[in-house]
């Protein structure tokens, strides 16, 4: 690592990025936007989660050469690489965050223009059309020394990965987690231990550093804690009328995807958390008049955020849980610093992906009944196979077991080309009129 | 050469007369030796010849027609003679077929599950598969009763037989020492997906005996992809004067084991098997090994091209392609891409690409 690019590093995170923020706060405060009558108060913490994750992009843009620089898929145990200080950006991240802007489809159109097939994972088409071409939203992607990839979420990320280490011809270390079709064994986690052992010569060439053990127990803790705190934020949709939407929480995601492990993402949940609570015990509400519900299932769609959340709460539903935020509370909990790489093994070899269908049958009858949910919106989502490969029998047997109704939205998490406007909105009116209104 | 009866009348002889068990798996990579051993014969499940009515109730219309069919066979009731099934973990889209046939069909007969391992590279891996194997056995014995050593250690040897005699076709094949079409060669070598070792060896050598001589002299290429259908491409380059001279197909020379090591223990030599297998998208082989491969076959073979035949839908094969194509086109050789659904029909379009490819390459 080049001491001029740390220095400057350190500079931008000192100076610059504060320096940053503080601008584009009074640029902010001059384009509010006109409160919506349909929704409560927004929440302070917001304007800070913009502030985190621009502050985490801008100095990505100064990490290379001034740090090692790795890209990591979501669902990666980056509680390893912490301990030898890489600078992690996470692709799947940066991919919602075009798909939020709207800038989906001109970034994948660029990868499909390299040979990348439409019927691929948006996400990954996204950063590949921003490889090729350097273009992002958020100025510049820092290119990385290494590719950290686990198939606990999809074998997508696994391909998408080995694209990008071909292409910058740089070292790929995948995390491979047994998939659980029955139950996860000793011998599944033993596999995964090992894989953990060998991987840490290759992070200390990479890095630089030696591995700190104590370092690595500092994080996990960190990471444990965020994950329990991140798991009470959403607990507090519990609460009649729910304090936040999901589609709030979608945002508020992530410092636990990108951060997780750092205690930037801790301390924001703290807050957030704090935040939440006080608005249950005063009754205050995410949206206006919460008269139903809702559950989503699988990622969101990143473009349609604003009109799906302003939809639904015009109709007075509000969604109170998701499949998807749950992910990252679900089992980072189970991280002990008494057994940290057992733990860490099993704490991301049983998310939702890796799981058998009856195990998310069983969290999503869970999800149910703790929010008192009413009714379910399933997002087929065309980019994520393990996701959505189910949903229709599942649609089927929360039905008969729970008599919950539910509509299942045909669309895409990033490439807008594929979502029908007219199918949504004859299939949501049916929803609609199901849950009595 | 002996004409080789329907699918169907086979299983029925050799449940009812041989009293073997059948197993329906789905593609790709397992111990069939293990099976062999167990007096299971596997059937494996790629592309049924069946229209999709009911399996669109549970899937997508974005998954592959493969996944597809499979589940279609399910639900219409054509497995009802089968005995169980084999789910190895190839890809996102079957990982959660397995689970929809184990967990939400009501599926009474038993299903298994095989994960081989994703980071081939690594001395866990080496371990972790060889534990995949006796982890299955185990779980096999709960509904077979015991597995005789020695008969693993007999059906390990055939599959080297076997093994051996593929890799002598496949060398007289890249020679156009093979007097065989394409739609024969592939039909042959694909027999291999349902018939028991005692049945296939003995085929494959008379094959090898029969149409060892002098082959079609046609432009050699080279086929990746993961199956060779429809049937009608082998027959329009068949037409066309185009010998497939080696492949790079999931079902077929991905499967092609190296010679046997030296291992004596059956379990090591399964496991040697596998990691000697040549690279695939499915067990994430990184994108310069597939390169290097195709290359290889290239030289074997003297091909002048690669025609990339996909699955619609298939992620694993889709991510490689550009890349792939890309470098062997840097390198001057011609490559062709395209995705197809399992069963369809040709269209003009496609057909039209691939006489303009055949015309390229002369």
């Amino acid at each position: 690592m080049s001491l001029i690019r740390r220095l400057r590093y350190r500079f931008m995170k000192d100076v610059g990025a504060p320096l940053l923020m503080g601008l584009s706060q009074k640029t902010r405060k001059r384009g509010a936007r006109k409160p919506n009558p349909h929704f409560g108060p927004n929440l302070k913490n917001s304007r800070r989660l913009k502030e985190i994750m621009a502050r985490h992009y801008f100095l990505s843009r100064y990490a290379q050469g001034a740090k090692p620089v790795a890209w990591v898929t979501s669902g990666a145990p980056v509680e390893l690489l912490r301990a030898f200080d890489f600078y992690t950006f996470y692709p799947e991240n940066h991919g919602a965050l075009c798909g939020a802007q709207k800038v989906g489809p001109e970034l994948c159109s660029i990868a499909e223009e390299h040979g990348y097939h439409r019927d691929l994972c948006s996400y990954a088409r996204i950063d590949l059309g921003a490889c090729f071409s350097g273009m992002t939203p958020v100025g510049k992607l820092p290119k990385p020394d290494l590719l950290f990839a686990s198939n606990n979420i999809c074998q997508t990320v696994v391909y998408w990965y080995k694209v990008l280490a071909y292409h910058w011809n740089i070292p790929l270390i995948i995390f491979d987690t047994p998939y659980n079709f029955e139950e996860i064994t000793e011998k599944d986690t033993s596999y995964m231990v090992s894989q953990f052992k060998e991987m840490i010569p290759t992070l200390e060439e990479i890095s630089g550093e030696e591995f700190n053990y104590e370092r690595f127990l500092r994080i996990i803790r960190i990471a444990r804690e965020a994950s329990i705190t991140w798991g009470k934020v959403l607990g507090t949709m519990k609460a009649r009328p729910a304090p936040m939407t999901i589609f709030d929480a979608f945002g508020h995601l992530a410092p636990i995807v990108s951060l997780r492990g750092l205690p930037v993402a801790l301390n924001y949940y703290r807050s957030l958390l704090g935040e939440l609570e006080d608005r249950v015990e005063k009754g205050v509400g995410a949206i206006a008049n919460e008269r139903k519900r809702l559950m989503w299932d699988n990622i969101a769609i990143w473009y349609k955020v604003r009109d799906l959340s302003d939809t639904f709460a015009k109709h007075g539903m509000n969604f109170v849980t998701a499949t998807y935020t749950n992910a990252w509370a679900e089992t980072v909990p189970q991280l002990d610093t008494n057994y940290p790489f057992e733990s860490m093994a099993k704490a991301y070899s049983l998310v939702i992906l890796n799981n058998n269908l009856n195990h998310r049958l069983e969290l999503m009858q869970r999800l149910i009944k703790e929010y008192q949910v009413d009714g379910l919106v399933i997002h087929s989502a065309r980019s994520c196979k393990p996701y959505s490969v189910g949903q229709y029998d599942l649609k089927r047997l929360l039905m008969k077991r729970l008599g919950v109704p539910s509509v299942i939205i045909e669309a895409d998490i990033t490439d807008s080309r594929v979502y029908s406007e007219e199918q949504t909105r004859t299939r949501l009116e049916a929803f609609f009129e199901a849950m009595g209104h | 050469m002996k004409e080789l009866g329907t699918r169907k009348d086979y299983l029925i002889e050799q449940k009812e007369k041989k009293g073997r068990k059948l197993f329906g798996v789905f593609p790709a990579q397992y111990p069939k030796e293990i099976l062999w051993a167990m007096n299971v014969l596997p059937v494996e499940i790629w592309d049924p010849p069946l229209t999709i009515t009911h399996a669109n109730e549970h899937l997508q219309p974005y998954i592959c027609s493969v996944v597809s069919l499979g589940l279609e066979l399910i639900v219409q009731g054509k497995c009802d003679a089968l005995d169980g099934f084999l789910f190895p973990h190839t890809c996102d889209s079957i990982q959660n077929l397995a689970s929809i046939v184990y967990n939400y069909l009501g599926m009474e007969k038993p299903c298994y599950f095989f994960y081989h391992p994703k980071a081939s590279s690594r001395d866990s891996s080496r371990a972790f598969y060889r534990e995949q194997l006796t982890g299955l056995i185990s779980r096999l014995e709960e509904q077979l009763g015991p597995l005789d050593k020695s008969e693993l250690e007999k059906r390990v040897h055939q599959g080297q037989q076997i093994a051996r005699v593929l890799r002598e076709l496949y060398d007289l094949r890249a020679r156009g020492e093979l007097d065989a079409s394409n739609a024969e060669f592939y039909k042959v070598i694909r027999s291999g997906e349902y018939l028991h070792p005692d049945d296939f060896l003995p085929l494959l050598e008379e094959f090898l005996s029969s149409a060892k001589g002098s082959g079609s002299s046609g432009k050699a290429v080279v086929l990746s992809g993961i199956l060779p259908n429809p049937l009608e491409i082998l027959a329009l380059l068949d037409e066309l004067g185009v010998r497939i001279a080696h492949d790079d197909l999931l079902c077929c020379g991905r499967r092609l084991p190296a010679p046997a090591g030296s291992a004596h223990d059956p379990l090591e030599a399964l496991t040697d098997s596998y990691f000697a297998m040549p690279p695939c998208t499915t067990k994430n082989s990184p994108v310069n090994a597939r390169i290097n491969e195709l290359l290889s076959k290239i030289e074997q073979t003297n091909a002048r091209g690669v025609i990339f035949y996909i699955v619609k839908f298939c992620e694993p094969e889709l991510f490689d392609v550009p890349q792939v194509s890309g470098e062997l086109k840097r390198r001057g050789l011609a490559t062709l891409v395209i995705d197809c659904e399992v069963n369809q029909i040709l269209t003009g379009q496609v057909v039209t690409r691939v006489e303009a490819f055949a015309e390229m390459i002369s």
